[in-house]
């Protein structure tokens, strides 16, 4: 594995659950290693089966993945020993405390850094004798954060942590996340609907809509190619409705104004949806 | 040391609650064990005069005196008590399965924590395993208390039979009881990895272990019927009735050409015995007797008490194997299935 290859891959990955609805319709990904990239999109995009396919909880229907060049549901050890995950829900044992959880991890995993994760809880005053039950949403999500950098894996999949958080609370588990991945030099895969809050934090960008790609770009380079025209123009990305209810264009080069990240997330989400009235 | 501390500390409290209930059920089965057994112990040593021919339902010569029954009567309630423990002793397994056994992956499920545990542990068989081996030990070690108290509380019962060459209570006490644990434990844990939900995970156990030793048992009987002998089934002249500590296997008729029939096709063949001779042959009526057509002799087919040691280290290990076969298919199942 060279530094140039990428460490999350997915070829023509596509993934059906029962009664034939599809989650995934041929995702192609590739990430470089390093950095923080938000994987963005709406409910039922298939954001948490694309991520539950690199962990090996999920089997693809077809196409295949690899983390790090291993196939996880081939090699499900190797793929996991190079990954640490925070699952949708912080997902803690009621019975058990901050500290048996960091124990709990040393004996699933011998190579976890208890003292790591015990000193970035420390540092946001989580008590470790602390019943799991008796945390705060906020807290139980810095707990399963610690789990996964405590693993010191290079690559961590966060499987919308922040969907059930408060601002305040966000804003902490972002920049334990932000600091954490550019000291160790870790890759990190975010997903969340919320664009606004992965702005500030995130690299790369990829924009899931329901079951494909429809945007995988650095922020930068984002922002910089795409701006807004406030007619609707027929070489437009899409066209969808500002706030004040008006219909603006998502076009890539010139417009009248720069586009946020918001508005490119809003504008390949529309581009997605199977008719412009929709998007309306 | 400090690991297996460790491993012993979280696993009691990831399942802290069960754990605490089959305890306190054991714990409180086991004490009136030994208090009925020290108690029947006891009233024996305290009234042998009244008490003695208790042990032989069939003696003859003259019954208790008048001024026993007040003690035998006590002696009877806590010997039906003594009856009712012991059949709790059998049914602590299929319990302490269902208990136990379903919740363990099915929580783990339910509550979304296999998420965690599976992301962070390499391998799942290896997870499975750390995880049921605390459970097992700690249900099997009280199992183990259990069958000994039962075995103590029958010896109690019957002071002057030899238990290890006895049928009595076969299954209700000794190694039987721990083997079934593992059979049942291992089931419970299978039925809760296949169903993901605490809730209905143990109904559905409950249901499960009920058929399956259901079948289990099935199938002993027809192996221990290839295996029986046929015995008539008289009571002796010295009063006992015979082979007391073999086990019964089927009831029936002994026919004069010395075939074993149950009393259904008895019924069905049109033998209805009627009348009785002194040796205890059957006849379907009084000119029969007179003209000595024999019908036949109540019979049974059993297998004899010495080979009790052989039965129960059979039922075990098919107890034991069905536990196996249950913790190798969990981890099938735990290895492809979804955490949630």
């Amino acid at each position: 594995m060279t530094g140039t290859e990428p460490v999350l891959e997915a070829r023509g990955l596509a993934k059906r659950y029962r009664r034939k609805v599809w989650a995934l319709g041929g995702i192609d990904l590739a990430l470089p290693a390093g950095g923080i990239t938000a994987l963005v999109g709406p409910n039922a995009a298939g954001k948490s089966t694309l991520i539950k396919t690199w962990v090996g909880f999920e089997k693809p229907t077809r196409g295949s993945v690899r983390v790090a060049g291993i196939d996880p549901w081939k090699d499900r050890s190797a793929a996991l020993a190079k990954l640490g995950y925070v699952p949708q829900s912080p997902s803690l044992y009621d019975g058990l405390s901050v500290e048996d959880h960091l124990d709990l991890a040393r004996q699933l995993r011998p190579s976890f850094d208890r003292d790591y994760a015990r000193n970035r809880l420390a540092q946001l005053d989580i008590p470790a004798t602390q019943g799991a039950r008796d945390l705060s949403g906020g807290q139980q999500a810095q707990v399963a954060l610690a789990l996964a950098l405590g693993t010191r894996a290079p690559i961590l999949l966060l499987d919308e942590p922040l969907a059930s958080l408060d601002p305040l609370a966000r804003r902490e588990f972002l920049h334990v996340l932000t600091d954490a991945v550019r000291v160790d030099g870790a890759t990190a895969l975010l997903s969340s609907h919320i664009v606004t809050d992965v702005e500030q934090s995130c690299d790369r960008l990829i924009v899931l809509g329901v079951g494909k790609v429809l945007l995988q770009e650095t922020v930068t380079a984002a922002l910089e190619a795409h701006a807004i025209s406030l007619t609707v123009r027929p070489d437009a990305v899409a066209s969808f409705a500002a706030p004040d209810g008006s219909r603006i264009s998502l076009v890539r080069g010139s417009a009248d104004r720069p586009a946020t990240l918001d508005e490119v997330v809003l504008g390949y989400l529309a581009s997605g949806r199977p008719s412009s009235a929709a998007a309306a | 040391m400090t690991g297996v501390l460790t491993w012993a500390r979280l696993s009691y409290r990831q399942q802290r609650w069960e754990l605490i209930l089959v305890l306190v059920g054991v714990a409180a089965t086991t004490a009136a064990m030994l208090w009925f057994a020290g108690t029947l112990d006891g009233m024996r040593a305290a009234s042998p005069e009244c008490l003695a021919s208790l042990g032989n339902l069939f003696s003859e010569g003259p019954g208790p005196q008048a001024t026993c029954q007040a003690v035998i009567t006590a002696y009877n309630d806590n010997y039906n008590w003594g009856t009712n423990l012991v059949n709790l002793a059998w049914a602590a397994p299929f319990g302490i399965g269902v208990i136990l056994g379903a919740p363990l992956v099915a929580r783990e499920i339910d509550g979304g924590t296999a998420q965690l545990a599976w992301s962070l542990g390499r391998s799942r068989v290896g997870w499975l395993l750390r995880r049921i081996a605390f459970v097992s030990l700690f249900g099997l070690a009280l199992l183990a208390v259990l069958a000994v108290s039962s075995e103590l509380l029958t010896a109690a019962m019957f002071p002057e039979q030899t238990l290890s060459e006895d049928f009595i209570y076969f299954g209700r006490r000794g190694l039987p009881v721990v083997a079934r644990g593992v059979g049942a434990i291992m089931l419970g844990v299978l039925v809760g990895a296949l169903i993901g939900r605490v809730l209905p995970a143990i109904l559905a156990a409950a249901l499960v272990i009920g058929l399956v030793f259901m079948g289990l048992s099935l199938a002993e009987d027809r192996w221990n019927r290839a295996e029986a002998t046929m015995q008539r089934f008289t009571v002796t002249p010295s009063g006992e009735l015979s082979d007391m500590a073999a086990l019964a296997v089927d009831y029936g008729m002994e026919t004069a050409d010395g075939e074993f029939i149950t009393y259904g096709e008895a019924s069905a063949r049109g033998m209805n015995p009627n009348f009785a001779d002194e040796d205890g042959g059957w006849y379907a009526s009084e000119e029969d007797l007179e003209a000595g057509r024999l019908l036949g002799y109540d019979a049974r087919l059993s297998i004899p008490g010495q080979r009790y040691p052989d039965l129960v280290l059979r039922h075990s290990a098919l107890a034991a194997a069905l536990g196996i076969l249950a913790l190798g298919l969990t981890g099938i199942v735990v290895v492809r299935r979804r955490p949630a």
